[in-house]
């Protein structure tokens, strides 16, 4: 199963390391798309078929958790696997996030971090990672 | 070294360590001392209490910092070079915050915002809560935290 992925992230710079750490993790990726805040996120998502959005959490326009809220809301996309690429670190941030069902990554990550939860997060079993050219590099994001 | 200060240098170090893989240096060579301005970038954050980090880089850095985190060997954009050093104030300052306020505490970081004359940036008189330096290949980056009034109350009770 190839995944295809959103990267919300209003810095193109951060989206564009995200989509890199992606590459290292060695998993089955399809399409990537990518959006600048959360309002275009969710006209992505109307638009394709996405099987997980990485989102940051403070974005103009519209904010990751009010974009999380829209997804939940929404019969059609409410199961997206969705996990949050973010500075902040409060625990009572996450523990709001998890409520939401979407895991965190904590900024600067490392793609063995993120690897981890896109397993856990979208159902991705180890059987369909084998094969894939997964090497750690030692890089952080 | 106050906490404020020890919490401020360990972000900085680790932020352009894993973001920009530059290896910090908490001291200066002569080179790094006497580097000229080149940016300047601030980013506000809300919360228990409110404030400002000032990043401000100094040497011809910001190219390189810009293409080591996209992993081109091609020179970024000047609008590329600018978020990416945003970037790093955004990371700094969420990374800093749980440090000083305790990790249950919610803030709200907004954009970076880009400073046009950063001379005039590295040359204020604004008193800071607290500053790192920190070397950077041929250059170094200062980090001013800029707290509220309100920052003193709640970091007094937050150490008690």
């Amino acid at each position: 199963m190839a995944i295809n992925v959103l990267v919300v992230d209003d810095s193109a710079v951060m989206r564009a390391m995200i989509i890199k750490a992606l590459h290292l993790c060695g998993l089955p990726l399809g399409e990537i798309h990518q959006a600048a805040n959360g309002k275009d996120g969710l006209k992505v998502l109307d638009k394709n078929w996405i099987d997980l959005s990485l989102v940051d959490i403070n974005m103009p326009v519209m904010g990751g958790v009010e974009m999380i809220d829209k997804v939940r809301e929404n019969p059609d996309m409410a199961d997206l696997a969705i996990i949050v690429v973010s500075t902040e670190s409060s625990e009572t941030r996450i523990e709001m996030l998890e409520k939401k069902k979407a895991g965190f990554v904590h900024k600067p990550f490392s793609p063995e971090v993120l690897r981890k939860l896109i397993i856990e997060k979208t159902g991705v079993t180890d059987e369909q990672v084998k094969g894939d050219a997964y090497q750690s590099n030692g890089f952080d994001f | 070294m106050n906490k404020l200060k020890a919490t401020l240098i360990k972000a900085t170090v680790l932020t352009f360590e894993q973001l920009s893989f530059l290896l910090p240096t908490e001291e200066l060579d002569e080179k790094q001392q006497n580097a000229r301005p080149e940016a300047a970038v601030s980013v506000e954050f809300q919360g228990p209490f409110s404030g400002k980090l000032l990043l401000i880089l100094y040497g011809q850095l910001l190219s390189n910092i810009a293409a080591n985190m996209l992993g081109q060997e091609d020179a970024p954009s000047k609008k590329q070079q600018q978020d990416a050093f945003g970037e790093i104030a955004n990371v700094i300052c969420g990374n800093m915050l749980p440090g000083i306020a305790g990790s249950k505490e919610v803030f709200q970081i907004f954009a970076p915002q880009w400073i046009r004359n950063a001379g005039s940036a590295a040359a204020g008189k604004e008193t800071s809560a607290a500053e790192a330096r920190v070397g950077l290949d041929l250059g170094r980056v200062d980090v001013r935290l800029f707290l509220s009034s309100d920052a003193v109350h709640f970091l007094k009770e937050h150490e008690q």
